[in-house]
């Protein structure tokens, strides 16, 4: 079999000054639509319930501050873009809708009706750009606190703490900080003191600190007795502007920071984001590239479903299986150091291919791994999977039918564990995956036990990814040859090439010179559909980096999956539906 | 002589615990002078030579049945309808009493426990009818009082229990932080 | 060791010492056995932790002393020099005092445990020994709730209310367990139900009870699948989640404790006490209670956690019909056949 994932495409054949002028429209999206704001509900439902093509997910909402861009692609007089990314998953169609905004506080009417998630999306919308949507439920902040002044996003907010005044606590506000337990809202139903019955209800705060809420989450619950009534996530605890950062960095140093937004799954956050501004430069990558992205995003994959595995059971209370996948882990994270040199972190793709290439004597150890990891996937089948406790711990907990994981924009094993097969890798190929041979495991329950059989068997299968990529490991180069976008270039040719010499001066001198354009690229991530959102205006960092993530999908639906449930279940979902808080808050 | 030694502490401690049961303002602490209570009664079956007797008072009464009141107790809060500074600290002087008597409990059980020789001498095993006759014949008036008692009891508690639904007490809970 | 226990058993048993004598001696053993007790509890700890990292391909504690021995000494010091943190908003006295509760409820018991045929190897022979642990058990349950409420914290209260419940639940099967053996051994004295186990086990006779026990036993000790009031993902530690410093170290220390101490009453009542060839009696009989403890140790590192309704469940629904039926049908034996069942104890 010859691996070729994609050809190699010189950017002069397509056009630069088009591509210059940032007129290609929106690249990775299958159409766009001008919205007027008026008419975003309407426009919404009908695409909804449009018969012939119907986009039943909201993918993602999010807005772009327009007033410093320098080539703006529309009319020149709105502060911002409202955008909303539908997506029909059967089709694989994505549908972008653009509805401009003018003036510096603009209202638009809410989503929420036509699309469920659209709730906590509008609200992360509204705590950064201060866009208020008529009609939400409960327009409150997501990420940031309460307290906190201007909307982060916006481009008159401070980038860094350096350019805003120090954080002076006076005594007239301690009492504020002292009292920011909870403001209820009357909007708010978690507020309820009595039960429907009439007995008292318990409010009770987990979190965030709290060491069963894998790290900074806060839930508010409401429990009669121990059953929980009502359940609100508090998120934010855990957000450092990823986002907002990307718009100092040059596209190259960014680099790193997309390894902290799902800081288990590696290189499969870097994956999308090159591939966005791949494409956005309108650059390939060498086949061998392509495939030690792949080996790397499905070790990466293991990694991810080994901790998730082990803290599943330890939060069910087994307090042994998170030993024996961190060992697996451990052997893991060994060879990524090996490949790599860093190990949750690895900061190893790059625009145009792989920062090096791979280190001789790296096939022994993966095939040691490969050949005893099956065994260990049945040890932890026998220890947890089959264990009549655990079972009964997660059997019928936190169920989730089809429907509403679309609903909810719930993507990845999760939506896998309801009753259908739908994975990018297989649906909408990237990365050469349709040349691969794999299953995608599924189940139709939809509840926790149901989501850990689809992960434990997806690890069997990224193993046989590995597998093949070992054995179909392509020969080449790494690395694109063309000189403008890969960085850094080759000193044979730096040494021989004026062209070479001049683009590797201003790639480190300034920053690569990314073509103006906006670009998108979806993933199947460890935890589920990934997508970023590139925006070039033709300087060197991006213009607006929109990170949509499958945590922050998932989160949203911990009310609905808990409602009615114990307080013990609350852990089992929590283990079950596989977050990671730095992908929730970016 | 011995269980006189035990016998006479462990009456008073009884005694003085169920006057406490009474007198107290705080009905946690009600509930467990009432546990102290029972536990000095065992003692006094103990050392009147009914040790079967002296274990089920505790592990009947003391182990399940007044803890199932400090349950009730706990879940109505009614402690926290009280003045604060009263129930949440009380001074060392108010733990002095409580904490002699539970001392003369402890070392009491500990003397019947140390004594190689169990207590017990074990009078005389009583018979059933022995026991009936000894309650209805000799010791009627007492029967109808401890009777009377209970009814008592009963009616109170009922009351009680309609006249609860007061809202002022109700929204005070022990679960919401201060 | 083994010329004292010659001594011991070869003493005439029926030697009344006079008063002070006696107190005396029941204070040297009460001593002796608390050194005893209270060592083999950090030890326990140890072994514990030693054992749950071998299951768990780790190490363990091996630093302190060789191969960690002295481990037990320095988790005694690091918490007897922590700072103690005691919470305003607490009921203080009652906050201080649950933890003592449960550490003497579960110390008196040992009292009346027989560790040894002679009279120096068991504290006081108590005529009724078994009611004695079963009353203490049940009042050690306060400690756990009033440790619970007087905390003054939501998940200390959660916690609270889930020991309780647990605890009353499971000490009924464990009860009406023991009533089997009672039956069958004619006596509620710990060491006579040992004596009567001299030729055949009451786990023999007595399987159904002593599976009922077993499961009643992890449960009252609060242990993994039963350790719901201190499931730490849940409820971050339960009712002793406002505790710090010693007054931890004796929650701590009462959970082991119990541990050996329902591991003595699992040898006595049902493996034959000290019973068994070849070794020294108390021999047997620590190495029985070793099992059972390590029995402990390794369920905590198989199973996860039941969840409250299930736990229930499993009490009231089967563990209690169970435990009747046993009681039931081991009369109705025992009226049917009064030798056989005589013959096998005796």
């Amino acid at each position: 079999m010859k691996f070729s994932p994609t050809v190699e495409c010189p950017i002069w054949e397509s056009g630069a000054d088009d591509l210059l002028k940032g007129a290609r429209g929106v690249l990775g999206v299958s159409g766009m639509q001008h919205v007027e704001p008026a008419n975003i509900a309407k426009v919404l439902r009908e695409h909804r319930t449009n018969p012939a093509r119907p986009f039943p997910v909201l993918y993602d909402l999010t807005a772009v501050d327009e007033s410093q861009r320098r080539k703006r692609p529309d009319s020149d007089d709105h502060r911002f873009t409202l955008q909303y990314l539908l997506w029909a998953p059967e089709r694989s169609e994505t549908l972008l809708l653009k509805v401009p905004l003018k003036g510096d506080a603009p209202h638009v009417a809410t989503a929420t009706a036509v699309y469920m998630n659209a709730n906590w999306y509008e609200r992360e919308v509204f705590d950064m750009f201060g866009i208020r949507f008529d009609g939400h439920p409960n327009l409150r902040r997501i990420l940031m606190p309460d307290w906190w002044k201007g909307h982060a996003l916006r481009k008159d907010h401070p980038n860094r703490a350096t350019e805003m005044p120090p954080l002076v606590i006076t005594e007239s506000d301690l009492g504020e900080y002292d009292n920011y337990d909870y403001v209820p809202t009357p909007g708010d139903s978690y507020m309820r003191t009595r039960g429907k019955n009439g007995g008292e209800l318990l409010i009770l705060n987990l979190g965030p600190n709290h060491p069963g809420t894998h790290g900074v989450l806060r839930v508010i619950l409401t429990l009669n007795g121990e059953y929980m009534e009502d359940v609100c996530p508090d998120i934010g605890y855990h957000h450092r502007g990823a986002e907002k950062m990307a718009e100092r960095q040059t596209f190259h140093t960014y680099i790193p920071y997309t390894d902290r937004v799902d800081y288990l799954a590696g290189t499969y956050n870097e994956l999308p984001y090159v591939m966005a501004c791949e494409q956005l430069a309108g650059i390939g990558v060498p086949p061998r590239a392509v495939m030690i992205r792949v080996m790397l995003g499905e070790i990466y994959r293991i990694c991810n479903h080994l901790v998730w595995f082990g803290t599943l059971g330890h939060d069910v209370g087994a307090m042994t299986p998170v030993f024996y996948t961190f060992r697996e882990r451990e052997s893991l994270f060994k060879i990524v150091e090996m490949i790599t040199g860093g190990r949750m972190h690895p900061n190893y793709l790059r625009i145009g291919g792989c920062s090096m290439d791979l280190p001789p004597g790296w096939q022994e150890p993966l095939k040691v791994f490969l050949k005893h990891f099956d065994k260990h996937l049945l040890e932890y089948k026998n220890l947890l999977l089959d264990n009549p406790i655990f079972k009964s711990r997660t059997k019928g907990v936190g169920k989730m039918p089809l429907s509403e994981c679309w609903e909810w924009g719930v993507t990845g094993p999760n939506l896998r564990a309801s009753g259908t097969d739908f994975d990018l890798r297989k649906r909408a190929p990237y990365c050469g995956y349709e040349q691969f041979d794999f299953e995608i495991p599924m189940a139709s329950e939809g509840d926790c036990y149901a989501r850990a059989v689809v992960r434990h068997a997806e690890m069997h299968e990224s193993a046989k990814i590995i597998e093949q990529c070992l054995r179909l490991m392509p020969d080449g180069e790494v690395m694109s040859r063309d000189n403008r976008f890969a960085f850094p270039p080759r000193k044979s040719e730096t040494m021989m090439d004026i062209e070479a010499l001049i683009n590797h001066f201003l790639a480190v001198g300034w920053g690569l010179n990314m073509p103006a354009g906006e670009s998108f690229v979806m993933t199947e991530q460890p935890k589920g559909n990934s997508g970023y959102y590139v925006i070039s205006d033709g300087r060197t960092s991006p213009y607006r980096l929109r990170i949509r993530t499958p945590s922050f999908a998932v989160m949203q639906t911990l009310p609905e999956l808990c409602r009615g449930h114990l307080l013990s279940d609350l852990l089992a979902v929590i283990g079950a539906m596989d977050f990671v808080l730095a992908d929730i808050d970016r | 002589m011995n269980n006189l030694l035990i016998f006479y502490p462990a009456a008073v401690v009884a005694v003085i615990t169920t006057l406490m049961v009474i007198l107290t303002r705080n009905p946690v602490y009600a509930v467990i002078y009432l546990i102290l209570s029972l536990c000095g009664v065992a003692l006094v079956f103990f050392s009147l030579g009914a040790p079967f007797l002296a274990a089920l008072e505790v592990i009947v009464y003391a182990g399940a049945i007044i803890v199932l009141f400090l349950f009730v107790v706990m879940m109505l809060n009614i402690g926290r309808v009280m003045n604060e500074q009263d129930c949440l600290r009380p001074s060392r002087k108010q733990m002095i009493l409580p904490g002699f008597l539970v001392i003369v409990l402890l070392v009491e059980t500990l003397m019947c426990l140390f004594a190689a020789a169990p207590v017990n001498p074990a009078a005389s095993s009583i018979s059933t009818k022995a026991l009936g006759q000894a309650l209805y014949g000799k010791h009627y008036l007492g029967v109808l009082l401890s009777a009377l008692v209970l009814l008592i009891g009963a009616i109170g508690g009922i009351h009680l229990g309609r006249a609860s639904s007061c809202p002022d007490t109700k929204e005070r809970s022990i679960h919401a932080p201060r | 060791m083994s010329e004292m226990i010659a001594l011991a058993a070869s003493a005439p048993p029926a030697v009344v010492y006079p008063l002070y004598l006696q107190a005396i001696i029941a204070i040297v053993k009460g001593a002796v056995l608390l050194f005893v007790l209270l060592t083999l509890a950090a030890y326990a700890v140890f072994a514990e932790r030693r054992i749950l990292a071998f299951m768990q391909g780790r190490v363990g504690p091996n630093r302190a002393g060789p191969f960690g021995f002295l481990q037990p000494l320095a988790d005694v010091f690091k918490l007897l020099t922590k700072e103690e943190a005691n919470p305003p908003f607490a009921d203080k006295w009652l906050y201080y005092a649950a933890p003592a509760i449960i550490t003497i409820t579960s110390m008196l018991t040992f009292a009346v445990i027989p560790f040894g045929p002679s009279d120096w190897f068991i504290i006081t022979d108590l005529n009724v020994g078994l009611l004695f642990f079963l009353a203490l058990s049940s009042l050690g349950v306060y400690s756990i709730v009033l440790a619970g409420w007087s905390s003054n914290s939501k998940y200390a209260a959660l916690g609270g209310l889930r020991a309780t419940a647990q605890m009353i639940s499971y000490e009924l099967p464990m009860s009406l367990a023991l009533v089997g053996v009672v039956l069958a051994a004619g006596t509620f004295s710990l060491r006579e139900i040992v004596c009567a186990q001299s030729g055949l086990w009451f786990i023999v006779i007595q399987p159904v009870g002593f599976a009922v026990f077993l499961i009643a036993a992890v449960a009252e000790s609060r242990r993994t699948p039963f350790d719901l009031p201190e499931a730490e993902n849940e409820i971050v530690a339960g009712f002793h989640t406002e505790y710090s410093s010693m007054k931890f170290a004796l929650f701590f220390l009462g959970e082991y404790v119990s541990i050996m101490l329902l591991s003595c009453i699992i040898a006595v009542v049902y493996l034959g006490g000290w019973h068994g060839p070849w070794l020294p009696p108390p021999l047997w009989m620590l190495i029985k209670v070793g099992a059972l403890v390590f029995f402990f140790i390794w369920i905590r590192a198989t199973f996860p956690r039941l969840r409250y309704d299930h736990l229930m469940e499993l009490g009231w629904k089967w563990l209690l019909p169970l435990a009747i039926a046993n009681v039931v049908i081991t009369a109705a034996l025992l009226l049917a056949f009064p030798k056989l069942v005589q013959g096998a104890g005796k």
